[in-house]
């Protein structure tokens, strides 16, 4: 408005050619001052911008064009695309009807690969109740089962059952809500306390798929510009928490807590030389890992964290339920407070035979996941009888430890007669009840391969922003999958049930090795474990042996 | 009697109202306010009480857990309603629920259960079809199927975790939406964030409507595809977006793009609006791209045979690349289902991360939902009453016949459904009780001056608050038994700011088939009474309202009104 007033002061200097025109605008302008006028409170405006803006016109330009710019700011829709860059190219309708008619978009998924089909194929399907010895659908034979996740053989136990029944006649079967709107039942709170207090930690919460647990933690703390140090063979469902929580990732050489160390040190010089404001760290990595059944020496990776002031994300999604005295997991085994663990994940699917994971920490801790965990917030909770079936198999885990004990004798039996077989390499720890087997590359290339970290470590550093260690193991993903696919077949034909481990490859962060996965349970008697074993060995070596 | 069917030429979109000025300023005022207070809060208490804010603060070497900005928001708006949020329950989700009485000894920092019950009428659980149930048929066939195949599969579906209960299942669905096949895995949630991104990735496109759900977006960051949002089902927005990434292709590049997936709800949850699918089919014929429906909420809920959207609109569901949906909802269950083509179906088997590395979906909640769902079938054989002649009325109206009742092959051989069940008699009954009390709610609320959103066949009925003082008095006056005589309680959803826009906060209410009419009428006497009292009536001119007992009265008629 102050320009208005500024140029109707100006008009009489001018020439007489230009008068009706002039006259014409003058006298629009005085219409619109008029007018403005007539609204009530201009008077004040006009005196406020005369008064400060006095004789500045490139103020008043700058102001007005900040105003422009915070309208534009405002109006400019978010779905719409930035036109005003150079690479916009300006197309007429008919060139765009063109462009969209010849458009041919690739087929929504490529067909199955042979491979893909036949491994569809050949899936178990088990008729009745899965457990340690499951009927199949396809032979209608009963099989030893080493293939399932029922570590402490709490599968079919009579008495969750009968509570799990209890919880049906009482709940339903499906919670009909998210946590946030009335789908915290009674039974979800009591688990959360008999987590907690079977962990020893100040609080726990769950979450209705063990799945989407890791990913759903580390992005409700690990933000944009935070720290994650990471191990370069942590399981997918970690990965893909890593990869959405878009923080700062290094990676250290599988289960190697030199590397770590090392990491660690580089981290902190580099920061030191940003001068980079504190973030948050944290050290995300696995109890036993899934991929391959190593174990992390705990008490020092906390020494490790605590030095250098980092939290610790720990999945024990295999360890909890399964080692351990009485399957608390890593802290029991290791005998270190849960409370050094900042944020303790594990698996009630795996641990429990009932369903969904969790994460057990301090208050502050959970209470945060309850607004910020994607997964929780905005999925149902676990349908009651589910929480129910998993606080009743803590309390047996509890009061019976000696189911513990015989899953200890039996990964002692599988372990004594795979460690001695000279065609494969066992990569996972002895005491882990989940064990991986690789091919062992040819003879030719010598007898003694190591295992990938020390492989890893005897070379140059690995670079930390990436996952390739500095000297990857090489192996042959086909062959080695088929080979393994025939042991497979070859201990189901004899009454042994087990499994290839499935990856989902060209989506993993780095391609794990093919691998036999057993996963062995204290449901077993001893005698069947051994014969169990006996089985696969027997295959192991009919396969493996006539390759050479 | 009403089903749940789209009529040609009825709007489809209602208008939305527009508040008053006044109410749009006072709110906004209020916002204002409550975030003055709270950084007034923030900086004072830092100052004189640190150990209450030890988790925003650095100290000792670590970097403050949470940081302050970003937790802003819950700690010092959303603490002041917790009591309104996350309130324990106890016994089935049915027509009511059992509420544990609470009171916060800190200002609901933390609360402390008083070991007082309250029952209340519940219009917040996802109940739509009543099947949350302890006792019945199918939650018989779910006890019975407890203790044949206990309560885990013990494992990821692609190694040994895939039972004769699962495969059943998935034909069972597919059957249920008509189309080749379906597989189902253990969490709604995961089904989006694990499917979408077996399904595009870095070079493709997502066009996804900005009001889907947290799980699609997951998803769609997980995959690296690009992503455009359109507007809230405006398909003229989603048309003129779609023009300008085909023809302009990848940013930089200008590569043609390789596919472009569409990823729209059936039913949105918060806005209660259906997408619109037949504008949708239109433009994916001229436009090529691919079609992802998440029927999280519609499944089950909406058109004739309970079929979702498809259903509703008449539209043959395998012309839709990609059908998903939960059974947490109407089925009472747990988990979700994605359903295709068999190619599509078999190839996502082996790339879905959930097949791969889930745990497989448990057995008694497969129960549950197959019992559900194939209860809303009819099983055939044995049929009791021709199941076609209860649907002939509707079925005549649109082009497209549903998939017709469920095998009895299909289902597992122990599974004995009573008789109701088993003719589709009980289901069809459950159907139409919905479609009647989510179109008698939603027009009431209307008819009473209140705001309402979304479509008037759908059973999720927002209802506008805007003030945030007035939700959680909203929520708690509904909760308590002595607003007014006769005062029956309810427990009421309230949602604001993140999951709507600012201003836009809202009540909503969920219909369900176990509802009666009595149900609904006490709904909207109490919604009247306070709407009253909180000066929420902001709807339809005073003139074209009814009162009350007119609307009450007058429910059939309203019904079938436009």
């Amino acid at each position: 408005m102050a320009t208005a007033v500024n140029s109707t002061g100006v008009l009489p200097d001018t020439t007489p050619a230009l008068e009706p025109i002039l006259h014409y605008v003058s006298a629009s302008l005085s219409y619109v001052y008029h007018s403005f006028l007539s609204i009530p409170g201009s008077s004040i405006v006009i005196r406020y911008v005369r008064s400060s803006y006095q004789n500045d016109p490139f103020r008043t330009v700058l102001e007005v064009i900040l105003l422009l710019f915070a309208l534009r700011t405002i109006f400019q829709s978010r779905t719409r695309a930035d036109r005003s860059t150079k690479n916009y190219v300006q197309l007429s309708e008919s060139e765009i009807d063109e462009l969209v008619d010849d458009w041919i978009p690739e087929p929504l998924v490529t067909p199955l690969t042979p491979a893909e089909q036949a491994q569809l194929n050949a899936l178990p399907i088990i008729s009745g109740a899965a457990g340690p010895k499951p009927k199949l659908a396809s032979t209608g034979k009963t099989v030893l089962n080493l293939a399932s996740y029922n570590f402490a053989g709490l599968a079919n136990n009579e008495h969750i059952k009968e509570q799990a029944v209890g919880a049906l006649r009482k709940y339903g079967v499906g919670s009909c809500g998210p946590p946030g709107f009335y789908g915290t039942i009674d039974v979800h709170m009591q688990l959360e306390q008999d987590l907690a207090n079977f962990l020893g930690t100040e609080s726990a919460i769950i979450y209705s798929q063990a799945f989407s647990t890791a990913s759903s933690v580390i992005p409700a703390f690990c933000k944009r510009g935070d720290i994650i140090v990471a191990d370069r063979g942590v399981s997918f469902a970690i990965q893909k928490g890593i990869q959405i929580s878009r923080s700062i990732v290094r990676w250290y050489d599988h289960n190697d807590l030199d590397s770590l160390e090392e990491v660690l040190i580089g981290v902190e010089k580099e920061m030191k030389k940003k001068r980079a404001p504190l973030t948050r760290r944290f050290i995300v990595t696995e109890g036993i890992f899934e991929n391959d059944g190593q174990m992390v020496d705990l008490p020092k990776l906390i020494e490790l964290k605590e030095k250098f002031k980092y939290r610790l994300l720990l999945d024990e999604s295999i360890s909890f339920g399964s080692v351990g005295r009485t399957g608390r997991g890593l802290t029991e085994l290791y005998n270190v407070p849960a409370t050094h663990i900042d944020m303790l994940l594990g698996s009630m699917a795996t641990g429990l035979n009932a369903a969904g994971g969790f994460c057990a920490g301090s208050r502050v801790v959970t209470e945060h996941q309850r607004i910020n965990g994607t997964s929780f917030v905005y999925s149902a909770s676990m349908p009651a009888l589910l929480a129910v079936g998993a606080s009743e198999a803590i309390g047996v885990l509890r009061d019976n430890p000696g189911c513990l004990r015989e899953l200890v004798e039996n990964v002692r039996v599988v372990r004594g007669v795979l460690d001695r077989l000279e065609c494969i390499e066992v990569p996972s720890h002895p005491a882990s009840p989940l064990i991986h087997i690789y091919v062992r590359s040819g003879p030719s290339q010598g007898s003694t391969l190591e295992v990938p970290t020390l492989a890893a470590r005897k070379g140059g550093k690995s670079k930390t922003t990436s996952l390739e260690p500095a000297e990857p193991v090489t192996f042959d993903i086909e062959t080695e999958e088929r080979l393994l696919q025939d042991v497979v077949d070859e201990a189901l034909a004899q009454g042994v049930l087990i499994s290839r481990v499935k990856r989902l490859r060209g989506q993993e962060a780095s391609e794990p090795r093919p691998s036999i996965k057993l996963a062995v349970s204290a449901g077993l008697t001893r005698k069947e474990v051994e014969k169990a074993a006996g089985i696969i060995r027997a295959a192991l070596l009919k396969v493996l042996g006539r390759r050479r | 009697r009403y089903t749940s069917s789209y009529r040609d030429g009825t709007s489809l979109f209602p208008q939305h109202q527009d508040p008053p000025m006044t109410i749009l300023l006072a709110t906004y005022i209020s916002y204002l306010f409550l975030i003055a207070i709270g950084h007034m809060r923030d900086f004072f208490g830092k100052r004189f009480w640190p150990g209450y804010y030890k988790h925003l603060m650095s100290a000792a070497g670590y970097a403050a857990l949470n940081s302050d900005f970003d937790s802003f928001y819950t700690r010092r708006l959303k603490l002041r309603i917790e009591d309104c949020f996350a309130r324990p329950v106890t016994g089935v989700p049915g027509r009511t629920i059992l509420m544990y009485n609470r009171v916060s000894p800190d200002f609901n920092v933390s609360f402390k259960l008083t070991g007082q019950l309250t029952r209340a009428l519940n219009v917040s659980s996802y109940n739509y079809l009543g099947f949350a149930q302890a006792t019945g048929g199918v939650a018989d066939a779910a006890e019975e199927s407890i203790r044949r195949y206990g309560l885990s599969a013990l494992g990821p579906r692609l190694e040994a975790g895939t039972q004769d209960l699962h495969t059943a299942a998935e034909a069972l669905v597919a059957r249920f939406l008509g189309v080749e096949d379906a597989a189902v895995i253990s969490m709604g949630f995961a089904t989006n964030s694990t499917t979408l991104p077996a399904l595009v990735s870095r070079g493709c496109l997502v066009l996804s409507d900005e009001y889907n759900h947290a799980s699609i977006r997951t998803g769609v960051r997980l995959s690296g595809a690009s992503v455009r949002l359109f507007k809230h089902n405006d398909m003229a927005s989603l048309e003129q977006i779609l023009r300008e990434s085909i023809s302009q292709g990848q940013p930089r590049t200008h590569r043609p793009w390789k596919k472009i997936l569409v990823v729209v709800e059936g039913l949105y949850s918060m806005e209660g609006t259906f997408v619109d699918l037949p504008a949708l089919m239109t433009l994916k014929k001229r436009y090529k791209f691919y079609l992802y429906v998440d029927e999280a909420h519609s499944i089950g809920a909406i058109g004739p045979h309970g079929r979702g959207v498809c259903d509703y609109f008449g539209i043959d569901p395998t012309e839709v690349d990609i059908l998903m949906g939960t059974f947490t909802k109407s089925f009472g269950a747990a988990g979700g289902y994605i359903a295709g083509k068999k190619v599509l179906i078999d190839k996502l088997r082996t790339i879905n991360h959930a097949f791969a590395y889930a745990e497989a979906v448990s057995p008694p909640v497969l129960t549950q939902l197959t019992a559900a769902m194939a209860s809303i079938m009819g099983v055939a054989p044995p049929l009791l009453t021709p199941v076609g002649a209860i649907n002939t009325q509707s079925t005549a109206l649109i082009p497209y016949s549903h998939p017709g009742p469920a095998p009895a092959a299909i289902l597992p051989s122990w599974m004995h459904l009573p008789p109701a069940l088993l003719s589709g008699v009980e289901g069809n009954t459950r159907l139409r009780r919905l479609a009647f009390n989510s179109r008698y709610l939603s027009q009431g609320l209307r008819k009473l001056g209140f705001i309402i959103y979304g479509h008037r066949d759908s059973p999720i009925v927002p209802l506008l608050i805007y003030n945030p003082g007035k939700m959680p008095v909203f929520s708690r006056l509904m909760l308590a038994a002595n607003t007014y005589p006769g005062a029956v309680p309810f427990v009421v959803v309230i949602v604001a700011y993140p999951a709507t826009p600012l201003i836009t906060s809202r009540v909503r209410f969920c219909m369900s088939a176990s509802h009666t009419k009595a149900d609904v009428d006490r709904l909207l006497r109490a919604c009247d009474r306070v709407g009253d009292l909180l000066d929420l009536k902001h709807g339809c001119p005073k003139h074209e309202r009814w009162t009350v007992d007119e609307v009450i009265d007058r429910a059939v008629e309203l019904v079938h009104m436009d």
